[in-house]
Order: C-alpha cells, then sequence, then structure tokens
C-alpha cells in the first residue's frame, strides 16, 4: 500500500491509501479532492492535470500535455495511476468549479430588476399570485453546470435570500449522456442522486434559510426546474430511456410530492412541484422559461434560446410553440476547450484583438485577476476577433503568423497571455481543436434555429423577438455571435437578454398555483421537434461549421 | 392544348477551365445547361475522358492491359502509349511511388518523373498524388515547378494540405487546382471559398467532389453532384460554379469485384471486364449526374465512355 498526498492551494494536504494501479482522479474523488473533469475521465477533456511534486504516477503520454508540461511533472489524473508514495499538486484551474461561479443568480441590481420586470409581467397577464398561502417558499433551479435557489415570501413574492453552487455531479461528466451512463453503474443511482440532494441542493436549502433567519422548517413550499435529466437524476429515477431509443422519459410530469418523500430538510408536508418536461431534451427548466417570456401570450413571433450545455430553443407565439434541443456541447462553459473554464475568477470573458498587431485587450473576471483561461463569453469574443484579424479562415484554421502564433505537429494555437503575464504559470492559449469544437457547438445552436424555421417555413426575418437566457448570456456580445454565425442576422434590438429564465419561472411558480398550472398547459402545448431524427438536419450542421455559414447570404 | 416546350436554360454557366498549353488544349465546362441537355442549349466543351497511369507499373495480369501496352515498361514509355489509346482527352499521371508507407520517392523523383513525361507527349496532363496530404504537398510543390509553363491540373489540395498546395501550383506557378472534398456539398463550397479567399481565382480551380463506386452508396454522391449542378446553375452560386472533375480509377479498382482473382471468383468471369465494367459503370454515372471528366485507368473503358459522350453530344 502507498500514501497520495494531495496538495492544494489555501487548503489543507489531504493523505489517501491506495493500491497499485489506483486511479489518482478516482482516488481524489473518494477522498473529497474536487478535480474538474468534464468528460469523467475519458482522457478527452485536458482539464483534471495535477503536477507529481515527489514521488511518480505510471501515466501515458496524452496530446493534451505538453511535451514541455510533462517533463515539468503534469500529469492528467484520469489517466494516471498509483505506482508508489507520491505528493500531487491540484491546481487552481482543476478545480475552479468549487469556487464562486459567475452566474445568473439574481446577485447583482441589474438581475433583479430584470428579474422584477419579467415576474411583474407574468402576473400582468391576468394569472393569480398568492394562492398557495402564506409562510417561505425556496425555487430551484438544478443547471446541469450551476444550481441556483431563491427564498421567498410566498405571500408577497419578496427575495428575503439567493445563492448558486456547482452541482455537484460535475465530477460524474459534464454533459447530461455522461452522468445518465454514470447512474447505470452499480450504485451510480444513489451516487447521482446524493451529489446534488446532498452535496448541492441541501447545502443550498441551509445557506438560504441562514441568510434570511428562518429554520429550513419554515419553508412550506417548493418548487424545482430543471432538465428531464436532472429531474430524473434527483429523484432517482432510470435516465436510461432519455439516453436510449425510443427516447422517451421514465417521466413528464411528477406530481404530488412532498419533502418528506424526497429527503429534503423543510417541512415535511411541504408540496415540492416539478416543472413539467416536454421530452427527453426540453425539461422543466424550459417549460419554466417560457412562462417568464409571455411568448404563450403574444402574437408577436419569438425565438427563445437557453444557450447551455444543451441548447434548448422555442419558437412561437400564442397560437403555437415548437421546441426542440441540439447538443451544443460544453463548449459555452469552458469544456471542451484546452484553456477553457467557467466564468470564475481569472476568465477572460472579453477580448477584442488589434487587427495589425495581433495584440489582446482582455476583460478578466475579478479585480486584478491574472488570465486563467477562457470562459463560454470569451471564446465567442476571441474566435470572433480572431476572424475579423484575418488570422483564422472561414474553417478555423490559422493563416497568419506572428510571436503569438505557435505552431507544432498538433496544429497551430494563439497565445491569450504570455507565462509571466498568466495566472497559471505557462501560456493560456486557444489551438485549433478548441476553435473546431467551438464551431461545432456553434453551428448546433445556428442549425438548430434553421431546422425549426424550415419546419414551419419560416426565415429569420419572421422572428420578431430572440430571448436569450443561461448563464453565458450576462457577457454574450450578441453582435459577435452574430460575426462567427451563432446567431441569425437580424438588428440587435431584437435580442433581449432573459438572465436565468428558469429560475425566474421557477419563482413564478413558487408563489402561484395558477403559473404552476399555466406551466402545464404550456408543457402540453408545445411540439417537440427530435432533430436527431430530422431529415436535413446534419446538412444544415456541416453548412454552419463554417465561419460565418457556408451559405454567406445569411450573413451579408 | 399542344405541347410547348420550355427550354430549361440557365442564367448562370459552369466556369471554363482550359488545361494544357498549344494546339492540344481542353476546356472544361462552360454549360448553362444540366448534364446532356443539349435540346436546351448547346454543350460547347464536351465532357472529357483522361486515362490514368500509375509510376508503380502496370498490373499485365489483365490480357487488355498487357496487349495496349506491349513493351512499355518505363513510365515515358507506357504515357507514350496510353496517350494513343482511343477517345482520350487527357492523361492522368498517378504518383503512388510517394507514398511514405511505400516507396516512399522523393518529391525531386516525381517532378522528374512528370517532366519527361511532359517533354514525350503533347497531350494535357492531370496529377494525382499519392493521398498522403503532407507528402502530396510537399510533391505537387515540385512538380509544379517542374512542369511550369505546362498549365497541369493537381489533383489534388484537401482541407489538410490545401494553402500549401494552392501556394506553390496554384499562385507560384500557376497551375489548375483541384479542390478535393468528400461527398457533401457543404464541404466543396467550404474548401472552395477558403482556397479563393487566398487570392486564388475560382477560374483556375477544378472539383474533385469525390466519388463511391457503382454500388458503394452511389445514391450520396448521385445526390451531392446533382445538388452542386443545382446550385450552381440555378442559384448563381460562383462558389460551385468550377468544373467538375471525377477520378474513378483510384475508387472502382479497390472494390472486391475488381480485385477479386478469377480463381477467387469463378463465378464472376473474367477479371478485366470486370474491372472495365466497374469504371464505365461509374464514370456513366458521374458523367450523367454532373462531372466535366472522368479519369479512367483501362484503355477499353476510355473507348466507351468517349463513343458515349460523342453519340450524346
Amino acid at each position: 500500500m502507498f500514501t497520495i498526498t494531495f496538495k492544494r492551494k489555501g487548503s489543507s494536504d489531504v493523505k489517501v491509501t491506495a493500491s497499485p494501479g489506483d486511479n489518482i482522479l478516482e482516488l481524489a474523488m473518494q477522498a473529497g479532492v474536487a478535480i474538474d473533469a468534464p468528460c469523467s475521465g475519458n482522457g478527452t477533456c485536458g482539464k483534471c492535470f495535477v503536477k507529481v511534486i515527489s514521488g511518480a504516477v505510471e501515466s501515458e503520454k496524452s496530446v493534451k500535455i505538453s511535451e514541455e508540461d510533462y517533463e515539468d511533472g503534469w500529469r492528467l489524473s484520469c489517466q494516471s495511476k498509483v505506482m508508489c508514495d507520491a505528493t500531487l499538486f491540484v491546481p487552481a484551474s482543476a478545480e475552479s468549479f468549487k469556487s464562486d461561479i459567475q452566474t445568473a443568480d439574481l446577485s447583482s441590481q441589474e438581475e433583479l430588476a430584470r428579474y422584477f420586470e419579467l415576474v411583474t409581467g407574468i402576473f400582468n397577464t391576468g394569472i393569480q399570485k398568492g394562492d398557495v398561502g402564506v409562510g417561505n417558499g425556496i425555487a430551484v433551479d438544478i443547471g446541469t453546470t450551476t444550481v441556483t435557489a431563491a427564498l421567498l415570501r410566498l405571500k408577497s413574492g419578496f427575495i428575503k435570500a439567493k445563492a448558486s453552487l456547482g452541482n455537484g455531479q460535475i465530477i460524474y461528466g459534464a454533459d447530461v449522456i455522461n452522468r445518465i451512463i454514470q447512474q447505470g453503474k452499480p450504485g451510480g443511482v444513489d451516487k447521482l442522486r446524493r451529489a446534488v440532494r446532498e452535496e448541492t441542493v441541501i447545502p443550498l436549502i441551509e445557506t438560504l434559510c441562514k441568510d434570511a433567519g428562518i429554520e429550513p422548517t419554515d419553508v412550506s413550499r417548493m418548487v424545482i426546474a430543471g432538465n428531464t435529466t436532472m429531474e430524473h437524476l434527483f429523484v432517482g429515477a432510470n435516465g436510461d430511456s432519455i439516453r436510449l431509443e425510443p427516447y422517451e422519459p421514465e417521466f413528464l410530469e411528477l406530481r404530488g410530492k412532498t419533502a418528506a418523500d424526497l429527503g429534503l430538510p423543510v417541512a415535511p408536508d411541504a408540496p415540492v412541484v416539478f416543472a413539467p418536461n416536454v421530452g427527453s431534451y426540453v425539461g422543466g427548466d424550459i417549460t419554466a422559461g417560457v412562462l417568464t417570456t409571455l411568448m404563450w401570450n403574444n402574437p408577436e413571433m419569438t425565438l427563445f434560446i437557453d444557450l447551455g450545455t444543451n441548447g434548448e430553443m422555442v419558437l412561437g407565439n400564442s397560437d403555437f410553440m415548437l421546441t426542440c434541443a441540439c447538443s451544443a456541447g460544453p463548449a459555452f462553459e469552458g469544456g471542451d476547450i484546452s484553456c477553457g473554464m467557467r466564468a470564475t475568477h481569472g476568465a477572460i470573458e472579453s477580448c477584442t484583438i488589434d487587427a495589425e498587431t495581433m495584440e489582446p485587450t482582455m476583460g478578466i473576471i475579478g479585480e486584478g485577476a491574472k488570465p486563467i483561461g477562457l470562459c463560454g463569453s470569451g471564446i465567442i469574443d476571441v474566435i470572433s476577433e480572431l476572424f475579423r484579424c484575418g488570422i483564422i479562415n472561414a474553417k478555423g484554421k490559422f493563416v497568419r503568423d506572428g510571436e503569438r502564433i505557435l505552431r507544432d505537429e498538433y496544429g497551430a494555437a494563439y497565445v491569450l497571455a504570455f507565462a509571466k503575464d498568466s495566472g497559471i504559470g505557462k501560456d493560456v492559449t486557444i489551438n485549433e481543436i478548441d476553435i473546431d469544437n467551438f464551431i461545432r457547438a456553434k453551428a448546433a445552436i445556428f442549425s438548430a434555429i434553421r431546422a425549426m424555421l424550415n419546419a414551419v417555413d419560416m426565415t429569420p426575418d419572421d422572428i420578431d423577438y430572440i430571448m436569450i437566457a443561461g448563464g453565458i448570456g450576462s457577457g454574450i456580445d450578441i453582435a459577435k455571435s452574430i460575426s462567427i454565425g451563432m446567431l441569425p442576422k437580424l438588428p440587435l434590438d431584437k435580442y433581449i437578454y432573459i438572465g436565468n429564465s428558469s429560475l425566474t419561472g421557477a419563482c413564478a411558480m413558487l408563489i402561484s398555483n395558477d403559473a404552476t398550472e399555466k406551466v402545464h398547459e404550456i408543457s402540453a402545448n408545445m411540439t417537440y421537434l427530435e432533430l436527431s431524427t430530422h431529415p436535413g438536419y446534419m446538412d444544415e450542421f456541416v453548412a454552419a461549421c463554417f465561419l460565418p455559414h457556408t451559405d454567406a447570404s445569411l450573413f451579408d | 392544348m399542344a405541347f410547348k416546350r420550355v427550354p430549361q436554360k440557365f442564367n448562370a454557366s459552369i466556369n471554363k477551365v482550359v488545361v494544357g498549353t498549344g494546339d492540344k488544349t481542353i476546356t472544361l465546362g462552360g454549360e448553362n445547361v444540366l448534364p446532356f441537355y443539349t435540346f436546351d442549349a448547346p454543350i460547347e466543351n464536351k465532357p472529357k475522358v483522361g486515362i490514368m497511369i500509375s509510376d508503380t507499373g502496370l498490373d499485365k495480369t489483365l490480357p487488355g492491359i498487357a496487349a495496349f501496352y506491349g513493351d512499355a515498361e518505363s513510365l515515358v514509355d507506357v504515357a507514350k502509349k496510353a496517350v494513343t489509346a482511343e477517345g482520350a482527352d487527357f492523361l492522368a499521371i498517378q504518383l503512388a511511388s510517394a507514398n511514405p508507407d511505400e516507396q516512399d520517392a522523393s518529391p525531386e523523383d516525381c517532378a522528374a518523373a512528370c517532366k519527361a513525361v511532359a517533354d514525350a507527349v503533347d497531350m494535357p496532363i492531370a496529377v494525382i498524388g499519392c493521398g498522403n496530404r503532407d507528402k502530396d504537398a510537399k510533391v505537387f510543390d515540385k512538380v509544379a515547378e517542374a512542369l511550369s509553363g505546362k498549365n497541369v491540373m493537381i489533383l489534388s489540395a484537401r482541407e489538410e494540405n490545401y494553402k500549401n498546395v494552392v501556394a506553390s501550383a496554384g499562385l507560384a506557378y500557376g497551375q489548375k487546382i483541384g479542390a478535393e472534398s468528400a461527398v457533401d456539398i457543404n464541404l466543396a463550397k467550404q474548401l472552395n471559398t477558403v482556397i479563393t479567399q487566398m487570392g486564388f481565382s475560382g477560374e483556375n480551380v477544378v472539383m474533385n467532389v469525390g466519388t463511391a463506386a457503382a454500388g458503394y452508396g452511389y445514391e450520396y454522391v448521385a445526390s451531392t453532384l446533382d445538388r452542386i449542378t443545382a446550385a450552381a446553375l440555378g442559384q448563381n452560386d460562383t462558389q460551385l460554379q468550377m468544373p467538375i472533375v471525377t477520378p474513378v480509377a483510384t475508387e472502382t479498382w479497390n472494390v472486391k469485384e475488381c480485385i477479386a482473382t478469377e480463381e477467387e471468383a469463378p463465378d464472376w468471369g473474367s477479371r478485366e471486364q470486370r474491372v472495365i465494367d466497374m469504371e464505365v459503370i461509374t464514370a456513366t454515372a458521374d458523367l450523367a449526374a454532373g462531372s466535366n471528366a472522368v479519369i479512367v485507368k483501362h484503355p477499353a473503358s476510355v473507348a466507351v465512355l468517349s463513343k458515349l459522350v460523342n453519340e450524346l453530344i
């Protein structure tokens, strides 16, 4: 038996006993050392690196780690096995998801103002509020990456506290498919439920109650809105039916649940209301979000897009609603990108590049922070700027050379920050594979929009409003998103950012039975378009894998 | 009511691309009607048939090949015979010897071989690489230089190596460039776009949008060719108006119908006949769907395809 010591900056060392051949990432997970592994240990994301300080680990070389970094002792923890005693350093970027994720959680004045405007709008349609009694309630939005929650007075709708936390399931994979696969392993149902309930939602409930100065048992109503997979994993329902043909989830609606049924520490008889799902990949977060958009009540044609790991969208108005989901992958949240990270301290969130000198000017999250990596909005900016400056071509390949362009056998990369200026002690770069991954993500979104418009024989010009929701949205530059062909070319004033529409909708459901019934009605009235079986979607997708698009006339 | 024929003539047309020099040039493209629709408008430049030879030698186990080429052994001698094939419009030299996994011939040797052939024949030439993208880029650089002024077709530039191939063979040495993509209208258009964005005129580009041997998923090829032709003519899509050149032999000779010996597949009859049939059937389909040139290997295939084109136009 050997001893493996995990060292972290600002936390105490963690020692574990291990047998030869044990996987380092699994050891860290068991010991409670958080290592971000969006691909859940498949060796494909290149995020879970650790540095060998003393001793050694048995590790395959990987294209995800440069020759130089390998010499320095950096290893992918998921590809490393125990062979002797070792001390490993876990860098800040590998555990960044545990820190304060910047997200749409109603924490800024701007978000609060937007929230009140949206909620007021909902109740101005004639929906009654205050029909759920008195006391306190909690609304939770369970996102694949981030969970946000708010504690409200049920009678007045006053927000007494709000909080957010990274979804504890993140160590089981960045996307819903990996989570479902993990759930299917022995003990997986409990593990996944535990990660989201005990490690995420219950701590959030406790934080909210503490901040509001009440006991958890004073909470007499809860609403949960999550995508179909999140709702399944939360209640311990089998997620396989979501992943496998014919893609029919175990449940669409879950009614009559109480806190006692679900093991939540609020008043045992408190009803826990779930926002209803429409299909396998369009869930309660979207139905609650649609309530917020008011598209169901307006004759104007609205396109609602929730930009996340699953890009869900809804097109319609008071007459009809069509919905679909495309697998954009984790790129918008920094996954699948070598220098990608979530929008936390040190993330580059905006960027402009000088076309002549190729020098970047960057906006970084956190006062005086040094750049560590790129978050979703930063990636959009950087790719848009690289393209505008002619540094990459329409295929996303580097076509200029200079001090900031590195080339090796795997392709080329652009240096955003040299080692001396970065927060990680090595260059922060974006390479051709990253750009390729992002182009696929943006193509998934755009081609889904096109497929949905084609299904109802419409063009982008028929759309009156495009409402963008999701954590990425707050920092997103719409003009740049259009310049790379992610969103249709429409006047910027048609775009409206509505923040975390899922949480906003969940809050409205919390203070109103009438609103809850409306969400069920919305859900029942939505037509689900399955893109994986949609003829022509693949063609649209390939056409969109180009900057801005193979059909340049769409962006003239 | 009497039938009134409305000619289906388009306002757009396929680019005209001239290959070769002197009296023996060929012109590809230029038409503004669907393939073989001469009843709608005249097709000035008939589709062309190329005969392919390889620098790794001939398959003389086929009696027809052995009889046609006789005692020709060197690439130059083989080329001199090939250009005499009935109906051949141009000569395609496949530089299979450059393949790094096999003979790994140097770019300089390939260039010298091509130069010798070009000096010995006066037919327009196409040069086909070994298929290894990196090696092809190096080989094409030397070959384009050696054949400078001969106005040959370089087949081909792909997404992985187009920058080098276009910069060298196209921009520096003024050859015609074949843009090769994998049977997908969008990928074809994307490659043409990035090539022309390099400052290389689309008027000097031909497309190899890929083919499959007949029976090997050919319906997708047919649909792709159809849609490219429709976009080029019907929608005046300038990034898809390049003439299409389809190397047929490089696909058909590798399928089991053409590989299996007569001992292995006694029910299938003569191997040589199978090889010819596969080339002719595939090339005919390519021509019918919009190819402006096809490249085959067997002299008998060349003769049949040439006759077909001449009978129809």
